[in-house]
């Protein structure tokens, strides 16, 4: 993978919250084009809060993040540059409620990228077809399944075009029996070569898709290692303890 | 085992509901009793001692007051413009079918308000002894309405390119009608201090009520802003407001402006009031609309940021939206409250519907008629009221996106 260009390089990263927990202390990661990037730990070690950074809906004190060649500082178009090329999906997949499923994937296209509506509506569809949702396209998120609506929150997100996709824990609100249709279009999105970067607990989904698993334990990057590596022969003291914990 | 419930015959609903024990049946026969005596007292009053006249022969000063005779012509196109455009605004609503819900065009409240509405235009100018042109005017005017609200229903929903015109209606109206109240444009001009009763009521409210709304959303926005001075400056603009009685207000309106300002540009006493009104009633919309701010999941701007749309662009498109709904029945309180608060613009002299009560009552040709002209009174501020809160439940209603389960 070194030879593809690269996407992601955060150096040292470093994260105090305003009530002064120190939540990130130091962290690594480089990512580079076409890797999946699967980040694991126990809870509270940072995960969510590194990849919130790598889209600027967390600030931090020290070091340097670099996002497909932008370095994010605090300069605001700087930050909304990376915002398009970035696309995120959160746990709670905050889909807006008060717009049907169309329109939730149309909205920022027409907005940011000023293209016409028609073509971008023409888009969504083929997305809600890929995502195997687009009998749904004319109802409120409100109507769907947890599911279903992760899926939405997914396809908004390509709508835009992103060269990197971020997924923060993105099948933990969901029922048991829902998690395998979200991580099928993952793995589907992941074949076709999208950059990614996942916070994510569910071991067969990195096994099977990630080039690299990587293991956060208290604010820093503790191990990475590709997936049959990682899980089989553990290096570090850390990762042998959060694998043994989670079975 | 429970029983299985059966149906209800209504004289089973009345005796269970009314009369399931010894106390239920004593207190429901009790209320019956007093309702029935207020009932019979109020219509013995109304049929054989009240004196209407002081209604039938001031109702025009009731609802114009001293609105000059030759222009009132304009306050009746007026009317008949407003009477066109909630008949448009109202069939198209039917006609076009909101989330998961086929359009209805004709449902049965919409048939029995078209029957009230025309029943009002028949009885209404009969019972105020009006001239039979006047009664024509009122019948054509209800005519009208339903007419409009049944072409609206039937072609509004072919012509989708007029569609965006329709939401510019009620604004261009606005202005048109403020231009055939006050004058210009080559009509005569009529000054502030000529409108009055129900007009004015109205007029100042309806104005107050349009301002004090994009100011209450600003000043929400503005006590949630990370800019120090902006949150601040909002936070000691809502206090001071919501910490001072309106009349105070009223009456420092009236005054401060005079000094604070060159008399020419100090406006009319009646915008004053309806200034100070508009200010009052931003500082209470302000702390409705934040409560559905601080309602919002802060997930939702932030989807909408990691979707790149800017500040701005999150806020109108995402963030207001939202917000204005669960802020909605709090800010058609506040707007109801504002309504009856324009009683007290009779208290800084002017001549709204208290105020032109309170002129009629003080003739002696109408001494003792106070129950009368109270009542009345009463009677229209209710209806505008009902009429506000039945249109907020419809809007509520329409919004509603969530969890209604799509119709097969």
């Amino acid at each position: 993978m070194t030879g593809s260009p690269l996407m992601i390089e955060a150096r040292a990263v470093e994260k105090w919250y305003p009530n002064g927990f120190h939540a990130l202390r130091g962290a690594d990661l480089t990512v580079h084009q076409g890797e999946v990037v699967v980040i694991m730990g126990p809870s509270g070690s940072g995960k969510s809060t590194f990849i919130r950074t790598f889209n600027a809906l967390e600030d931090f004190q020290k070091g340097s993040i670099t996002v497909d060649g932008i370095a994010l500082s605090n300069d605001v178009r700087h930050i909304d540059a990376i915002r398009r090329e970035v696309g995120m999906v959160f746990q709670q997949f905050n889909l807006f409620p008060h717009l049907t499923v169309l329109e939730n994937l149309t909205l920022a296209p027409v907005l940011v990228r000023k293209r016409p509506k028609a073509e971008v509506e023409r888009q969504a569809l083929e997305l809600l077809e890929r995502v195997g949702i687009h009998e749904q396209a004319r109802k409120y998120p409100g109507q769907l399944s947890g599911g279903q609506q992760q899926r939405v929150a997914i396809a908004r997100s390509l709508c835009m075009e992103p060269r990197i996709m971020l997924f923060d824990e993105p099948t933990s609100a969901l029922d048991p029996e829902l998690v395998h249709e979200v991580l099928e279009v993952m793995q589907e999105l992941a074949e076709g070569g999208m950059t990614m970067v996942v916070v994510t607990h569910e071991v067969r989904f990195a096994r099977q898709v990630a080039s690299r698993v990587v293991l956060m334990a208290e604010g820093q990057v503790v191990e990475q290692a590709p997936p049959e590596q990682f899980f089989t022969n553990p290096q570090h003291e850390r990762s042998r303890q959060f694998l043994r914990q989670i079975g | 085992m429970v029983p299985i419930p059966q149906p209800d015959s209504a004289w089973r609903r009345v005796r269970r509901q009314l009369f399931a024990s010894r106390l239920d049946g004593l207190i429901t026969v009790v209320l019956l009793v007093l309702l029935l005596s207020a009932a019979l007292g109020i219509g013995h009053w109304a049929l054989s001692q009240a004196q209407w006249a002081v209604i039938q022969v001031n109702s025009t000063l009731f609802t114009l007051g001293r609105y000059p005779l030759e222009q009132q012509w304009r306050l009746w196109l007026l009317t008949a413009l407003l009477a066109g455009a909630s008949g448009l605004s109202w069939g198209l609503l039917r006609a076009e079918p909101r989330a998961g819900v086929n359009a209805r065009p004709w449902p049965r409240n919409d048939r029995i308000a078209v029957l009230l509405l025309l029943a009002l235009a028949l009885l209404l100018p009969a019972a105020l002894q009006l001239t039979a042109l006047i009664h024509l005017r009122w019948l054509a005017l209800a005519v009208l309405l339903v007419l409009a609200r049944w072409a609206a229903g039937r072609w509004g929903p072919l012509r989708g390119r007029w569609r965006p015109l329709v939401g510019l209606l009620w604004p261009v109206l606005y202005l048109l009608g403020m231009v055939l109240i006050g004058g210009g444009l080559g009509l005569s001009p009529v000054p502030p201090g000529e409108w009055g009763g129900l007009l004015l009521t109205l007029l100042s409210a309806s104005f107050a009520m349009l301002l004090c709304f994009p100011l209450g959303v600003l000043l929400a926005l503005g006590r949630r802003s990370a800019l120090p001075l902006l949150r601040w400056g909002s936070v000691l603009y809502i206090e001071f407001i919501r910490g001072a009685p309106l009349i105070t207000l009223l009456f420092l309106g009236q005054n401060i402006l005079g000094f604070l300002l060159p008399g020419g540009l100090a406006p009319d006493r009646v915008w004053r009031a309806a200034w100070v009104l508009t200010f009052f009633s931003a500082a209470y919309v302000a702390e409705a609309v934040r409560a559905g701010l601080v309602a919002l999941p802060p997930g939702q701007l932030e989807a909408a940021r990691s979707l790149g749309l800017a500040m701005p662009q999150a806020l109108v498109h995402v963030v207001i939206p939202q917000a204005l709904r669960v802020a909605l029945p709090a800010m058609v309180g506040q707007f109801i409250i504002l309504l009856q608060d324009t009683t007290l613009l009779s208290l800084i002299g002017l001549l709204d519907l208290l105020g032109i009560a309170r002129t009629v009552m003080a003739n002696p040709a109408f001494l003792g008629r106070n129950a009368e002209v109270y009542l009345v009174l009463a009677l229209l501020f209710w209806c505008c009221c009902a009429a506000l809160g039945l249109g907020s439940r419809a809007l509520e209603t329409r919004l509603n996106t969530s969890h209604t389960p799509a119709k097969a």
